[in-house]
């Protein structure tokens, strides 16, 4: 009895071991072939101990795009190769403030125009190329092609002329106070001229690091540049990973994959990080950012000066703050981060004052007001247009909220075509107040006085008439109120305590790794 | 067969040839543009435009679309707009982690659906029964993504057992591999297998009433016996339908998964890509997507008559 039906189990099973085995081979084979999927894009297995060898894995948001800043907006693409890989005359320290880099020293002639930089010396490219004056020529030369990072901004420069392999001197055709500031950004990052066919996918520079690889959307890996010019650095490896979402960074860094957060959005998740002070380091910095919340001046209902004002009054800034970076960022009322030299604190300057907002809307006859509020499908944007919407529906005005996809359709519908009342977004490029001076731009801002001034300030005389000039521009704006300047978005750094040399202020350029050690 | 056959694959042209013209009509209303999202908010309408020129954009829809279909035909999906680089190598390498995470999840999905499903059936009425029932009916209505959260706040956040994201290639070693596959994995797979659940619990359910069953029950095999030796292999047709139908679902499952593990897969690339407004890229992963969604279709259809005899002769 028991032994035919053990047979008949046996001759079953093996059938079915005949049924299975088509496709488990066939599995076998694709897993296989997809061995090496995703290869590539994880730190070596080595634990790093010495100085020599040591490396930092650092969580980051918004991935770049690709590699060609010179084609491609978007603050990640020199965040990760700025002052890393590609380097510049000059740099922007953790105040904003300009420091020599591949040029040690310059002058500036008396009538501003005539800028002569003396060069370091010894100076090579990752791939062997000496970096000597005429890469200065190159590469500044090139500038006009750039499609973006606004190319704009160095429209002063006339020409660039090699004195020697280390003298440049380069010639404005009108003053610019700004030439520095905006060579120490992308601008002015150095070029070898035999490595710019692909910049989307390479990145050729002078800098203490080389680009090892870009796995896209995911990680960037950075080795020790060991022919670097100055002192060596001291990561051999830095690996910057891309998080979509905000918890994504943080919760890698308390499962210990990656030992630094930097720009972290997870406001709300500092407190925790700071009671834990045996393990992690928190840092507050400033950003070069300002977020504004536009009303366009443009049209109805806010070409009228009492409507903007009212709504400035009617908006209670300070909650914003609270909501959208947990108190962390800084409350402002004008268009100006705090590292700017003109920079004074004008949070106060029209205080939430809901009574005030309804009186100047009666004057204005606006008692019962509806405006459309585009506002970017980002988090602290849906935050801010929550607290706005509350806050103006208790002086009569409705606010229609409309989300739209960032960037594609806010771009196209807000920013390109201008179609928009009230709209919201932090924007992170340094000095934006000059938009102030261009007419067409989205903010619809149109006042010569103010086109004027900012002219006068570029040719001032030195730093100090130059910031005393951008502060009489602060004042006509803060006076015309194009916007609600809600507040300095925080750059929040959280890195375990090993971690140390990075700069809590986001210099608006680039996360320098420098200086940056990790020793475990 | 060989009407079949040939019927089954112009269908499958004809699909995809469809599917090339909903995808690019839909892509060509969707408000963006890959020009002004690269060049982003500094740069002039004069730069916008020169860069829609180099690109291509401002040529007419048709003339666009059949370049784009013509190099599908030769195997050619084109270059990105934002990399520049051939998507056919990007997409490759994608698609073959997304394999590995589909399949992973299948298999888990299988796993879990099989003895759970049966199970229930197989107590069904006790109280065995009815709480794996209406276990797998809460896990139903958990979406993958706060499966994956959930994972990952008790397993990395706070056992530090597994790593919150991040993915290793097998070749890289395969402990680190299957470390970073397991919480995607077992995000996909777990939800996926409580529906798979359901489907074989009715199904059991459905043979167990049948005829043949209770001839097999009366020549003196146990109730369980009788499941297993002449049961699950009848309950196995609709749970293969449902499971073809589910490998459509784990790939769209997987987009939301990928983001959520930072997995480099074709979900994170598609992702990517619309954020980018990066069409041509969009287009080229949409139509991937849609015929691996096609083939899987076909190939359950042709198991049909691996597993059950009597489909082999007709039609």
């Amino acid at each position: 009895m028991s032994k035919p039906r053990s047979a008949e189990v046996r001759l079953s099973a093996w059938r079915r071991v005949r049924l299975l085995a088509g496709p488990l081979l066939a599995g076998l084979v694709l897993l296989a072939a997809a061995c090496s999927a995703g290869a590539g894009d994880n730190a070596p297995a080595g634990n790093s101990t010495g100085a020599d060898n040591q490396s930092l894995q650092v969580g980051l948001g918004a991935a770049p795009a690709n590699l060609d800043m010179t084609q491609t907006a978007g603050a990640a693409i020199p965040q990760a190769l700025m002052y890393n890989v590609y380097q510049g005359l000059v740099k922007l320290d953790g105040q904003a403030k300009v420091q020599p880099l591949l040029a040690k020293s310059w002058t500036i002639s008396q009538d501003r125009l005539t800028y002569d930089f003396t060069l370091q010396s010894g100076v090579k490219f990752s791939n062997g190329d000496p970096f000597t004056a005429d890469n200065v020529k190159f590469s500044l030369d090139r500038v006009p092609k750039w499609k973006a990072n606004t190319p704009s901004y160095l429209a002063a420069i006339k020409s660039v002329e090699v004195v020697s392999d280390t003298e440049v001197k380069i010639t404005l055709s009108e003053p610019d106070n700004n030439l520095l500031f905006w060579l120490a950004g992308p601008l002015g990052a150095m070029f070898d001229p035999k490595a710019v066919d692909d910049l989307a996918n390479t990145a050729v520079g002078t800098g203490p690091f080389v680009l090892d690889r870009y796995n896209r959307g995911e990680s960037l890996i950075l080795k020790r540049n060991d022919s670097y010019w100055g002192p060596k650095a001291k990561l051999s490896q830095v690996t910057l990973r891309y998080y979509s979402d905000a918890n994504g960074p943080v919760n890698a860094l308390r499962s210990g994959d990656i030992d630094a957060v930097y720009q972290s959005q997870a406001a709300d998740q500092v407190k925790q990080f700071q009671s834990q002070q045996d393990r992690f380091t928190v840092e507050i910095g400033t950003t070069q950012g300002i977020t504004v919340m536009s009303m366009n001046p443009g049209r109805a209902p806010f070409n009228d000066r009492r409507v903007r004002l009212a709504i400035v009054y009617g908006v209670d800034r300070n909650a914003i703050n609270t909501a959208s970076t947990n108190g962390l960022g800084k409350v402002l009322g004008a268009p100006v981060p705090p590292t700017d030299p003109w920079y004074t604190d004008l949070a106060n300057k029209y205080p939430y004052d809901p009574a005030k907002a309804k009186q100047l809307l009666a004057q204005a006859g606006k008692t019962h007001l509806s405006v459309d509020f585009t506002v970017p499908n980002l988090p602290y944007c849906q935050t801010i247009a929550q607290v706005v919407k509350s806050d103006l529906a208790k002086i009569g005005v409705t606010a229609n909220l409309h989300t739209q996809e960032f960037p594609a359709v806010w771009l196209d519908k807000t920013f390109t075509q201008k179609d928009y009342d009230l709209t919201v977004i932090n924007h992170v490029e340094a000095r934006n107040i000059v938009n102030y001076g261009n007419p067409d731009y989205y903010w619809n801002y149109d006042n010569p006085q103010v086109r004027k001034l900012l002219d006068e300030a570029a040719a001032a005389p030195g730093d100090a008439p130059y910031a005393a000039d951008m502060k009489k521009v602060v004042d006509i704006l803060v006076h015309d109120v194009p916007a609600d300047w809600l507040y300095n978005a925080p750059n929040i750094v959280i890195t375990k305590k090993s971690v140390s040399g990075i700069t809590a202020n986001d210099n608006g350029v680039s996360l320098d790794l420098t200086n940056a050690s990790n020793p475990t | 067969m060989a009407i079949r056959l040939i019927r089954r694959a112009a269908l499958f042209l004809l699909t995809l040839l469809v599917a090339s013209i909903v995808v690019f009509a839909m892509l060509s209303i969707l408000p963006g543009d890959v020009a002004r999202t690269m060049l982003g908010v500094q740069a002039t309408p004069e730069t916008v435009a020169a860069l829609r020129r180099e690109l291509g954009l401002d040529r007419p829809l048709v003339v666009r679309y059949l370049e784009w279909v013509g190099g599908l035909v030769h195997g050619d999906l084109g270059t990105s707009y934002v990399t520049h680089q051939p998507i056919a190598g990007e997409v490759s390498d994608h698609l073959q982690v997304s394999l590995i995470l589909v399949i992973s999840g299948m298999i888990i999905a299988v796993c879990v659906a099989m003895p759970v499903g049966v199970f229930a059936a197989y107590r069904q009425g006790r109280i065995a029964g009815a709480v794996l029932s209406a276990l797998s009916q809460l896990a139903v209505a958990v979406p993958g993504f706060l499966a994956g959260l959930l994972l990952v706040i008790v397993f990395a956040v706070t056992l530090h057992w597994l790593p919150a994201s991040g993915w290793v290639a097998p070749i890289e070693g395969i402990g680190g591999f299957l470390r970073h596959l397991l919480m995607p994995a077992l995000s996909l797979g777990l939800i996926q297998g409580a529906i798979l659940s359901r489907y074989v619990r009715s199904a059991v359910l459905d043979i167990m009433r049948e005829d043949f069953m209770r001839t097999a029950r009366s020549k003196g095999l146990t109730p369980f016996r009788a499941l297993v030796r002449h049961g699950l292999r009848n309950a196995l047709i609709p749970v293969l339908t449902v499971t073809g139908i589910e490998m459509a679902a784990l790939f769209v499952g997987a987009i939301v998964i990928e983001s959520v593990f930072v997995v480099p897969g074709i979900g994170s690339l598609l992702v990517q890509a619309v954020q980018n407004r990066d069409l041509i890229e969009i287009q080229a992963i949409v139509m991937v997507i849609v015929a691996i969604v096609l083939v899987i279709n076909l190939l359950v259809d042709l198991l049909y008559a691996a597993i059950d005899p009597r489909l082999r002769s007709t039609r």
